[in-house]
């Protein structure tokens, strides 16, 4: 395991808005923010609340759990970090919330709108990361 | 209420010719381009007084314009969003000549987006702007390319509109079926079939490699002054009837992953109805159109955004015919940037000035109004053109 900076995490493009999120991975946890104002919950992380415009949120743990939403294969041109075929899917979280992940390891070709799928929590060199797989 | 509809027209128009390597500089195409959008027009450089363009563009306002020898620049302005921008800088020149702020507005873009540099690479991503730290978002699961981004939307698109990649090849077969008839198209003479479409190798599934856009160098300008002096040059005036950008909620560049909707589709519905308020024309009223294509797919949610078709309903559009010369809305007679070439889509502006003249390769008989559309899947623009 290798230390992490001073942000709590290593993701290499980060702001004060998102080290929550990376920072969550250290304790295997998938972290998104709560609203404390109408408790929305968001996932692509934002420093205000697209409900009521409240600054004011909490990180929240998910279950990890949901189904797939949409999916996509890359391919070409390669990607650092990933070998290709590279499958990802966009699920819609059991809380309702969605979240991207990459579903290495799992075979393309099998991927399905509807599968339902959990996350898994990796380490990707010096970096916590998290990937689906299926339920 | 100020109203920009018909108030200004593209008068000129410029473009370099389309290349893997221009072999000079970005300046250079933009210049050129520029000087030919101005005889074109027969408007003399040193009227120029404002300039328009991307965000993204590598060519300063001020180095074109001491390039062309230029005397007293009053407006200059710049839209983000890559090719979501091209519509942008026309609404900005119509603005700024509506409101008197500009006489002559020189709107522009020129790349070496093949042998300098290329889009489509994975995205790094420092600094943690508020756009990076998105594209970083997404990066972290090896989402990188706009690829791979727009397949994404586009296999949610399939999977509730039953449309599939041999629907997407009637696009990507006809975009180089009307290139291979325009000498500058890279895909001159070098028509594709259906088959060839489905056995190009898979750039991010569902999207093939013959699905992508160009990789181009190259340049256009338009030059874009009031109707009424437009009306006493030497070219038949095309009048900016609308011009709108759109950027509804949920909106994210190129991840609005998390709306209702996440085809390429609300922020050209939300670009459209500002277009047909504007302007007082509706769908029907439009002999053709210039829909963007990074990828053909993309094609097909916008053709439904615009109100050409409803929701799911572009595949039977498309598989009938209906973008043919002959059809209900023949589109991207250029062959659009999937066959032509591709300079964020103002090269497609340059085809809607030449359809709207008479004066197109692949010429549509009797056009009147077209609509011009910008990159999908992010804030995005438009425009309605038309000619008396
Ligand atoms: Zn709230």
């Amino acid at each position: 395991m290798t230390e992490t900076t001073a942000r709590g995490h290593n993701a290499p493009c980060s702001n004060r808005d998102f080290d929550f999120f990376y920072a969550g991975f250290e304790g295997e946890e998938l972290l998104v923010q709560r609203c404390t104002q109408c408790g929305t919950l968001r996932s692509l992380p934002s420093p205000g609340c697209g409900n009521c415009s409240s600054l004011d949120w909490e990180p929240t743990a998910l279950g990890g759990e949901g189904e797939i939403f949409s999916y996509v294969t890359h391919y070409h041109p390669p990607l650092p970090g990933f070998s290709a075929p590279h499958p990802m899917a966009l699920v819609t979280m059991d809380e309702g919330v969605r979240l991207l992940g990459a579903m290495d390891g799992t075979d393309p070709d099998t991927l399905e709108i509807g599968r339902r799928v959990k996350i898994e929590f990796v380490r990707r060199d010096a970096v916590a990361a998290y990937r689906f797989r299926y339920l | 209420m100020t109203s920009i509809s018909n108030k200004t027209a593209i008068a000129g128009y410029g473009a370099t010719e389309f290349s893997k390597n221009s072999g000079r500089s970005e300046l250079r195409l933009a210049v050129e381009a520029t000087l030919g959008a101005l005889t074109d027009a027969g408007i003399d450089p040193a009227e120029v007084d404002g300039m328009a363009t991307f965000s993204m563009d590598n060519n300063s306002e001020q180095e074109i314009f001491r390039a062309i020898g230029g005397r007293d620049l009053k407006f200059f302005a710049r839209i983000p969003q890559g090719g979501g921008g091209t519509l942008g800088p026309v609404q900005q020149a119509a603005m700024a000549i509506t409101t008197g702020i500009a006489n002559v507005v020189v709107v522009y873009r020129a790349m070496n987006e093949r042998s300098e540099y290329r889009f489509g690479q994975p995205m790094h991503s420092l600094p943690p702007t508020s756009d990076n730290v998105i594209f970083a978002y997404h990066g972290f699961s090896g989402l990188m390319t706009p690829a791979a981004m727009l397949g994404l939307m586009m296999r949610r698109y399939m999977h509730e509109t039953g449309a599939t990649s041999l629907d997407f090849a009637n696009y990507a077969v006809l975009a180089r079926k009307y290139a291979s008839t325009n000498p500058n198209a890279f895909y001159y003479g070098k028509p594709i079939t259906v088959e060839e479409h489905q056995a190009s190798r898979m750039v991010a599934d569902p999207l093939h490699l013959l699905d992508c856009c160009q990789e181009s160098d190259g340049g256009v300008a338009l030059v874009i002054v009031s109707a009424e002096r437009a009306r006493d040059l030497r070219q038949r005036p095309v009048y900016i009837r609308a011009a709108a950008q759109g950027s509804p909620k949920g909106t994210v560049s190129l991840g609005g992953f998390y709306k209702d909707n996440i085809w390429p589709f609300d922020e050209c519905a939300a670009t459209a109805r500002q277009l047909y308020s504007q302007s007082g024309l509706s769908p029907a009223d439009l002999d053709a159109a210039i829909i963007y294509d990074h990828f053909g797919p993309s094609v097909f949610p916008g053709l439904e955004a615009y109100g050409f078709c409803a929701k799911g309903e572009a595949k039977d559009f498309v598989k009938d015919g209906h973008l043919e010369i002959g059809g209900k809305l023949p589109i991207n007679m250029h062959g659009g940037q999937l066959g032509e070439a591709y300079i964020h889509g103002m090269n497609g502006v340059a085809e809607a000035v030449r359809q709207l003249r008479g004066t197109a390769v692949n010429q549509v008989p009797g056009v009147r109004n077209m609509l011009v559309t910008a990159g999908s899947g992010l804030p995005t623009s438009a425009a309605l053109l038309g000619v008396d």
